[in-house]
């Protein structure tokens, strides 16, 4: 066992954790966040990225202990039903979601785009969500909802 | 005429007029919040407490005799709580979603690779996956056939007992040699395309938990949960009531979960649930999953096209081989509807197809999104630019001249009675500003040595919702709870096409209400009936009209009630703005929640059953002909591409997508499933294979099997509706969930040829076969 501390969503742990257990294991099994998904376990297809210390990573490739003192952003911490993150807002208004298996780490690259690019043109958008997979084909729907949020900013 | 009667024909009046309250305006699904916030609605995200990992040990080989199962190694392991194999099946050893050809695990033999041989149960899934390995089967390896063509020849080795030969399916109208006689010109190709994997991102993923009175609940990934749950019954041989299954939010269906493998995945759980009486989590990996769902068939099509010198199709002859892998799934139904739209949309007065549907050792092929209209659609529509220009004319011209009209006859000679082909290509050939295009990217080409450029437009019929593939109905059972609230209940699914929301507009529209105090619950094989399968593009359009069928009875109800309040005729009524009111003076009028007190306090009730059925499809099996659809959706697809001629990488820069909808219910929700089909049939044209090498699956994840990025969505998708109304849908809709996905590998085939002067008839467009075609063409 390793004793780990990490913030997850604003929230400090300390855990016990095996060293073969990956940051993905530890955040649904562990401490419960769902929102994170697992659809390959290779890194292919994003669906398991969370923010850690800001910027997306693979949660099934990161190693729990290497989240270790990090602080870690999943979908849950953005907003809730009567309050929802803007983003949430905007990808539900534009129709983003389909089966919606992949739209918490969507959600969570989009957020990434809109901290770091202050007007993202359509290459800054189509660049980072090269990393998340979406068969139903909502890739036009995000860019739109991030187009929208990034024009409310301003 | 009744009460009752007299209102449902006002109903109609009102359906008639065409004005709509909630329908066709834009509204978010019922179901994206929970997805937006992240909430554990998946299968996987349910799991808690204590419970137990089940697997399959998978052959290694396509094709090999069984001589022993040994178990002990893995039995010894410390974690390890069982191995089942065929013997240990309580009931029937049978999974076949609709054919009983395939067992659940293979008894003497398997018959393609990964085929499933024993399931290991543990308490880890680490110890598990290690035990798989110890499970000890000692296979005899056999001969292996994997092309149709090979396996249709005599001395082929058999997958199964009976012959490879599954399905012959003819479509005989008219006089083809007469035809080919008449003709100026005649084209001849021969078309492939791949095998394709649906992929929907969550893997087939099942949860059991035993319950104290004995019954087991298995919550799980599916289109079909009375699949699912009649096959679990029959395997576990329990009776009936002791099997419950619910559908969770399902992470993509897109076929593959209407078929074998959420049989399987969910037989195993409650297999291992049954024995340790203990809550047991079956998923697959992503590489199982790949290997063993079932597929989109690769087929092999022979077009024989004739015209006249000005352009007139006169006789068409397809000879389609369908590879369905080593069990039947769907096969024989996909089949029919390739060869049944193997002449594209276009009137041809002579036609001949031949339709096989072949057994091999390839890994199963079954229902994904299209069902064999992209193939078909492929080979018809490439042939027709071929022909176009054999005949130096522009493809537009050449589609002109033949297209569906009204009066025109189907292959099947089934008369068409709507424009909506017509309306759909000419919009595509102007939104898409086709001619000035096409002249742009001539001159482009001329100035440019290395980057090309084209424009391509393939055009689609698509037969609506089952017609020869089942018996088309559905059911819809509403109620309205005291509080105003209206609860949909249905085992219709919601998989991400959207479908289940237009049930709600549909009830919404009806009620008056907004769509908000409306609540669609989960399928559960408990709760309700079964209402056909969600497949084939069919829960807006038939179940619909069930839903429609329920508001309606609901609305009568209500409308009784609040005449009496408001000293009214019922059928003067109006629904609208969660109120009912007269007509001609909207201030004398009721809150509906108001109504619903007064119902409740009369006794009258609010729950009802809606059911429609579909007009049952007739066709001569011999012929082919007759009329095996009840309505048609249309639609026009105008691909623009660049390709890089020295490394053969292409890239999709605009589509103009138009589509007859017969009458949009979800504008958004269509838009989504436009643009998103639209981008899984760019896949299926560019990069995705499925790759077997000698019945072996070598393209197992996600790294060697590409499925489209942000990087392939080309720029800018240009969704257009239609709405040229249908015979049976409701309101007029068509169906739209499937059709999308069925052009692009035409169209862009289409646009690259314009670019670089050849049209490869193969699929998918990879840069080797690019380069290969355009050596070739110098």
């Amino acid at each position: 066992m390793i004793n780990i501390s990490l913030r997850v969503n604003g929230r400090n742990y300390e855990l016990n954790i095996e060293g073969n257990e990956r940051l993905i294991d530890v955040l649904r099994d562990r401490l419960g966040f769902k929102s994170v998904k697992e659809g390959c376990g290779s890194g292919d297809c994003g669906l398991c990225i969370v923010l850690m210390n800001g910027k997306p990573v693979h949660s099934c490739m990161v190693m729990g202990f290497q989240a270790r003192e990090k602080e870690i952003t999943t979908v849950e911490h953005l907003g809730d039903e009567d309050n929802l993150h803007p983003i949430q807002k905007a990808f539900t208004d534009v129709g983003a979601v389909q089966c919606g298996y992949c739209i918490p780490a969507a959600i969570l690259v989009s957020k990434h785009i809109l901290e770091n690019h202050e007007n993202p043109t359509q290459n800054d958008i189509r660049w980072f969500l090269r990393s998340v997979l979406c068969r139903c084909g909502s890739y036009l729907r995000f860019e739109k909802a991030i187009y929208e949020v990034s024009q409310q900013v301003r | 005429m009744s009460g009752e009667e007299e209102i449902l024909r006002r109903f109609s009046a009102i359906e008639q007029a065409r004005e709509f309250y909630i329908v066709g305006k834009k509204v978010a699904r019922v179901d994206s919040l929970e997805a937006v916030l992240g909430k554990p609605i998946y299968t996987g995200d349910l799991v808690t407490g204590d419970y137990v990992f089940v697997r399959a040990v998978r052959s290694p080989y396509p094709h090999a005799k069984i001589k022993k199962i040994n178990p002990e190694k893995a039995l010894n392991m410390k974690e390890i709580l069982g191995v089942l194999t065929h013997a240990d099946i309580p009931g029937e050893n049978d999974a076949g979603s609709l054919i009983s050809d395939r067992p659940l695990l293979a008894v003497d033999k398997v018959r393609h690779y990964g085929e499933a041989v024993a399931l290991v149960i543990g308490s880890s899934i680490e110890s598990v996956d290690e035990a798989l390995a110890k499970v000890e089967v000692e296979y005899h390896p056999l001969p292996v056939v994997t092309n149709p063509i090979d396996a249709l020849k005599p001395d082929a080795p058999r997958v199964q007992e009976r012959g490879n030969l599954i399905t012959h399916f003819k479509i005989r109208k008219g006089d083809v040699a007469k035809g080919f006689e008449k003709a100026d010109i005649i084209v001849e190709n021969t078309y492939r395309t791949q095998f394709m994997d649906g992929m929907p991102l969550e893997t087939e993923v099942a949860y059991a938990i035993p319950e104290e009175n004995g019954r087991i609940t298995c919550i799980s990934s599916m289109q079909n949960p009375f699949d699912v749950y009649n096959k679990v019954v029959k395997i576990l041989g329990l009776p009936a009531e002791k099997i419950r299954v619910i559908q969770a939010a399902t992470g993509g269906g897109f076929g593959p979960k209407s078929d074998e493998t959420p049989i399987d995945v969910a037989a195993y759980a409650c297999l291992a649930a049954l024995k340790t009486r203990k809550p047991v989590l079956s998923v697959f990996t992503r590489e199982e999953s790949v290997t063993v769902q079932c597929k989109r068939h690769a087929f092999i099509i022979e077009n024989k096209t004739a015209a006249t010198e000005d352009g007139k199709l006169v006789a068409w002859k397809s000879t389609l081989y369908e590879d369905t892998g080593a069990y039947i799934s769907k096969g024989h139904l996909v089949i029919a509807r390739a060869t049944f739209h193997c002449t594209g949309p276009y009137e041809v007065p002579n036609v001949w197809a031949d339709g096989y549907c072949v057994l091999t050792n390839n890994t199963m092929a079954g229902s994904t999104r299209g069902f064999g209209a992209p193939q078909a659609h492929f080979a018809a529509e490439v042939q027709m630019d071929i022909l176009a220009k054999k005949l130096r004319m522009d493809p537009v011209e050449l589609r002109a001249k033949n297209i569906l009209i009204p009066g025109s006859l189907t292959a099947t000679s089934q008369k068409i009675d709507d424009s909506g082909l017509e309306v759909c290509f000419r919009k595509a050939v102007e939104e898409s500003a086709w001619h000035q295009r096409r002249r742009e990217y001539e001159e482009f080409n001329k100035r440019s040595m290395y980057v090309k450029r084209g424009i391509g437009i393939a055009l689609l019929y698509h037969g609506n919702t089952l017609g020869p593939e089942g018996e088309d109905f559905a059911n819809v059972h509403t109620r309205i709870e005291r509080d105003g609230t209206v609860i949909i209940q249905t085992g219709l699914t919601e998989y991400g096409t959207g479908a289940i929301t237009s049930l709600a507009i549909v009830t919404a529209e009806t009620l008056g209400i907004s769509l908000k105090n409306i609540r669609v619950e989960r399928p559960d094989t408990s709760a309700v009936t079964s209402a056909g399968p969600t497949v084939a593009s069919r829960t807006t359009v038939i179940g619909g009209q069930a839903a429609l069928d329920a508001a309606k009875q609901l609305r009568s109800r209500l409308a009784e009630v609040a005449a009496q309040v408001l000293e009214a005729k019922p059928e003067d009524l109006e629904f609208k703005d969660n109120r009912i009111y007269i007509r001609d003076s909207p201030e004398r009028g009721l809150d509906f929640k108001h109504v619903v007190e007064k119902c409740y306090e009369a006794g009258v009730g609010l729950e009802v059953e809606g059911y429609y059925i579909a007009p049952a499809t007739k066709w001569d099996p011999e012929t082919g002909q007759g009329e095996p659809y009840n309505q048609y959706t249309f639609g026009a697809l105008v691909s623009e591409v660049e390709v890089d001629i020295l490394t053969g990488m292409v890239k999709v820069l605009k589509m103009t997508a138009v589509y007859d909808a017969g009458k949009v219910i979800n504008p958004l929700g269509l838009l989504a499933v436009i643009e998103g089909g639209s981008i899984m049939g760019l896949g299926h044209a560019l990069t995705e294979e499925l790759i077997h090498e000698n019945g072996i699956v070598v393209t197992p994840n996600l790294h060697t099997y590409l499925i489209p990025t942000t990087a392939e969505t080309p720029l800018n998708i240009q969704s257009i509706a239609v709405e040229s109304p249908g015979r049976i849908g409701v309101f007029g809709a068509k169906a739209m969930g499937e059709i999308p996905v069925v052009l692009p590998m035409a169209s862009i085939t289409n646009a690259l040829a314009h670019a670089i002067g050849v049209h490869i008839n193969e699929t998918p467009l990879k840069p080797e076969r690019i380069l290969k075609a355009i050596q070739q063409n110098v």
